[in-house]
């Protein structure tokens, strides 16, 4: 029995490798996916990193120079070219006055802070005048004789215990959530085109007059598109950690790193998802009545996976959440990528109830299979 | 006992204040995982890596072992795992992962893509730390350090100290160190190292480099020691830095008009002091309870140097001096209060060193040459009276040779610097034959702290190289302009009242 299996299934995989063009087509995702992603990445990152040496327009400087001197030293500059960025920074007339007294001198920050390509840098601006108030608010309390740390009643001490790879935060998120697509597209077309596709080129009966049971035929469908969703994972991993690698995530302190035990860890956890995923595609592809039919169902049904993996990516699920399937298998990856914990609990739960799942729309197709109105799809 | 001492003592042998910098490694850690347990530094969120190896105390066998503690500063992105930053801290005496926070900013760039390794030198922060008492403030304020014999007081302190310690200091030296060192680079599995050294760190950077030389890809020296020179030099540097200052304000109109001979001022001042100490009461720049302050030449003096380690304190410079000229001793209190400026030195550890390196080969004639200043005298002195009794065996000549390497080396010096001026580096490179010399010309001691200096680092490391290298920013001006009144760096204007 498990030798007819293991024959359809080679026949099964040789139809599909026959079609080049669409197992590309499948495959394309894998390649495709993280490159641009990380051509976005690299935008964005750009963007809400403030400029090296930023450049912005200080009015009234010549009444502060020593102020004008310091950003100056922390590369903030006023600037006319087409460079400066849209913040002001206004020195009141009074400065050089309340100064000398002893009072609070003003300077006026105008920028819009709903710009998050400014906010960084409106950030640093603000930091920067910050050590400034309290570098002169400390010299005038030695120049009187006390010490400024007595200002500081409280020294707050922040142990942060993330590492530079578990502050990717979102960027994380996004990243796992391509991994996790590429098991529900690359093989999309394929699994169509097996079972739909089969059915509408008649040759669905043919196979179905054989010496075999339904159930063998659908593990033997699902086995070669799960297959090929391996490949397309496979294959997502090795360009991520190659394209991730590119991206300068160290400007805003932390990495995407990508690394073999990763792949291998991702590569077992995807197994049972792409046998669930060839399952549930298999399934839904023989409940319609034709290939377009088809074709539109399984981007319908994709939503539900793609759904669960946003509720992690997003962080917006419950902590039950975390152990259903999908969910909970990224929730793993992205833990597993930061360095912590394996959440071994959640991930042998999910495991087994993905191949649960597996195991349900098996039967279910393969007891379609045993109907004529499926058959020949009237 | 020994009540007053301390401070005194600390402030005649503390050479180099460093502005330390250190590194550690993480790289590696794969295999080394058991040695390395998370933890923490004051004054820096992240989360480092420590762990700590034991050493034998001395070269010969015996006499037990010593933990040399570390630090690693984790990469953020590790695209060079075989490679770290080892990071040494200044002093000698400062504790190289207490100043963490201060290598990673110094490093900022290098740590993109490297671990940054920082060690407790044998005799600092938790490597069996050499500490000698030290008096509270209050205690400092009203001790007359005039109305002693200075060469008996040290005598005292030393012996105090040396019961306290009771260790042979012979095993704290540089040379004795610099292995330490590498058993840390071998602990982590790290092949190459960059060395970043500042102040006496750039000492036992060398030291590394000369006994370890297929360890080191490049090395940084910010704020060089040569190898042939003593620490006790630093007096004439000391001098320049503050008639630098003097320069600047008879140049600049306002601080001119605001403070007319500033150095006649002082000059007065110190040779009132020299006559007779003043003695006030003051409030205590913490708890401002009325304590005595007896003002004497060292005080003032000491204070006044410390101060010019950075500019945000320089800029009280002419203040400070102006108002106690006037009787107002407020501002001379504020910096005298200002103890953060010192940092922990080991004072242990830094006699090792000192009485080690820098006392047995001062020449007679380096001996009068080093005496025409104020604090050359004062350390001379100090030494004379201490380091007979801590018997430190003297290091071996060799050691005065300066390093002979083709290892790429960028040395870092600001003009300004009342530590270790540019010249010092020049006359460490004599011998050094892929070396450039880098000055920023406005910057104090520790040069990547305050300059473009950090990224330069992180591009030399990167490259190996100083071509395209462009050095340009350093030439900024980073200095601030002096408080014109106790208000601020702005004069008074044509004032309405208050």
């Amino acid at each position: 029995m498990m030798n007819l299996v293991k024959v359809l299934y080679k026949k099964e995989m040789l139809d599909a490798s026959r079609d080049k063009r669409s197992v590309m087509a499948g495959l394309y995702y894998a390649i495709g996916a993280p490159i641009v992603m990380c051509l976005l990445f690299t935008v964005l990152l750009k963007q809400l990193n403030s400029p090296e040496a930023l450049s912005i327009t200080i009015e009234n400087a010549g009444s502060a120079p020593n102020l004008v001197r310091y950003l100056e030293g922390h590369d903030i500059t006023h600037g006319e070219s087409g460079s400066v960025k849209a913040i002001t920074l206004i020195i009141s007339k009074k400065y050089p006055d309340n100064m000398s007294q002893g009072k609070s001198a003003q300077v006026t920050i105008v920028a819009d802070k709903s710009d998050n390509k400014l906010i960084k840098s409106v950030r640093r601006l603000e930091g920067a005048l910050a050590r400034y108030n309290s570098e002169v608010a400390s010299l005038r309390l030695i120049s009187r004789g006390i010490d400024p740390n007595i200002m500081r009643a409280v020294t707050v001490q922040t142990q942060d215990q993330a590492t530079p790879d578990s502050k990717g935060g979102m960027f994380l998120g996004i990243a796992t959530l391509s991994i996790i697509i590429a098991l529900f597209y690359s093989a999309m077309n394929l699994a169509i085109d097996t079972s739909a596709g089969e059915r509408e080129r008649n040759s669905l009966a043919l196979l179905l007059s054989h010496p075999l049971s339904s159930t063998q035929i659908v593990l033997a469908k699902v086995g070669a598109i799960a297959s090929y969703s391996m490949i397309g994972l496979v294959l997502v991993l090795v360009v991520s950690k190659f394209a991730y690698g590119m991206v300068p995530w160290e400007q805003l302190g932390f990495s995407i790193n990508i690394d073999v035990m990763f792949i291998l860890f991702c590569t077992l956890l995807g197994l049972p998802i792409a046998l669930m995923s060839a399952s549930l595609l298999v399934f839904v592809s023989f409940m319609a009545k034709s290939f377009k039919e088809a074709q539109s169902y399984v981007a319908f049904v994709l939503f539900v996976p793609i759904g669960l993996s946003m509720m992690t990516t997003y962080d917006i699920g419950t902590d039950y959440v975390q152990w259903i399937p999908i969910a909970a298998q990224q929730y793993a990856m992205i833990e597993v990528i930061k360095g912590n914990e394996l959440p071994i609990w959640q991930v042998l739960l999910s495991s087994f109830s993905t191949l649960g799942l597996f195991a349900i729309f098996a039967a279910l197709s393969s007891r379609m299979l045993k109907s004529e109105k499926v058959v020949f799809g009237l | 006992m020994n009540k007053y001492g301390k401070p005194l003592i600390k402030l005649m042998q503390s050479c180099l204040i460093p502005l330390a910098i250190a590194c550690s490694g993480l790289a590696h850690a794969q295999q080394n995982q058991k040695l390395l347990t998370p933890c923490y530094v004051d004054g820096l969120e992240d989360r480092l890596m420590c762990g700590v190896i034991p050493q034998p105390l001395a070269k010969q066998n015996g006499d037990g072992t010593i933990e040399i503690h570390f630090a690693v500063i984790p990469a953020i992105k590790e695209t060079k795992p075989t490679e770290a930053v080892l990071a040494f801290a200044g002093g000698p005496g400062q504790s190289a992962i207490e100043v963490a926070p201060i290598f990673a900013r110094n490093l900022r760039y290098a740590r993109e893509n490297r671990d940054i390794i920082l060690v407790d030198q044998r005799g600092t922060g938790k490597s069996n730390l050499l500490q000698c008492d030290t008096d509270n403030l209050k205690e400092q304020f009203a001790f007359d350090d005039q109305a002693v014999s200075l060469f008996k007081l040290a005598k005292e302190e030393t012996q105090a100290c040396i019961s306290k310690l009771s260790t042979d200091l012979s095993n704290y030296t540089t040379v004795a160190a610099a292995s330490d060192f590498e058993a840390v680079r071998i602990a982590l599995g790290y092949e190459t190292l960059h060395l970043y050294g500042a102040s006496y760190g750039t000492r036992i950077a060398q030291e590394y480099m000369r006994q370890f030389p297929n360890s080191v890809a490049t090395a940084v020296l910010d704020g060089v020691v040569p190898m042939q020179q003593s620490l006790v030099a630093i007096g004439e540097a000391i001098d320049d830095s503050l008639a630098a200052l003097f320069q600047r304000c008879a140049k600049d109109t306002t601080c001119k008009a605001q403070y007319p001979d500033l150095e006649s001022k002082y000059n007065t001042l110190t040779s009132k002091l020299v006559e007779k100490p003043i003695q006030v009461s003051v409030r205590h720049p913490r708890t401002f309870e009325l304590i005595d302050l007896v003002i004497t030449e060292s005080k003032l003096r000491g204070a006044i140097r410390m101060a010019l380690y950075s500019h945000t304190t320089r800029a009280l410079i002419p203040l400070v001096i102006d108002a106690a000229h006037r009787g107002n001793y407020d501002p001379l209190v504020g910096l005298l209060g200002n103890e953060n400026t010192v940092g922990a030195i080991a004072m242990g550890m830094h006699s090792a060193i000192t009485c080690g390196e820098d006392w047995p080969n001062i020449t007679d004639e380096n001996r009068t040459k080093y005496k025409a200043s104020y604090f050359g005298r004062l350390m001379i002195d100090a030494l004379d009276a201490s380091c007979p009794l801590w018997k430190v065996k003297p290091v071996n000549p060799d050691f005065y040779k300066p390093l002979n390497t083709n290892i790429p080396t960028m040395l870092l010096s600001g003009g300004l610097d009342p530590a270790t001026p540019p010249s010092w580096a020049e006359l460490t490179m004599v011998d050094m034959h892929n070396a450039k010399h880098l000055i920023a010309p406005t910057a104090t001691h520790g040069v990547a702290a305050q300059t473009c200096a950090n990224k330069l680092i992180g591009e030399f490391i990167d490259t190996r190289s100083f071509e395209n290298l462009d050095t340009t920013c350093l030439e900024k001006d980073n200095t601030k302009q002096y408080f014109m009144n106790i208000n601020g760096p702005v004069a008074s204007q044509v004032s309405e009242e208050l």
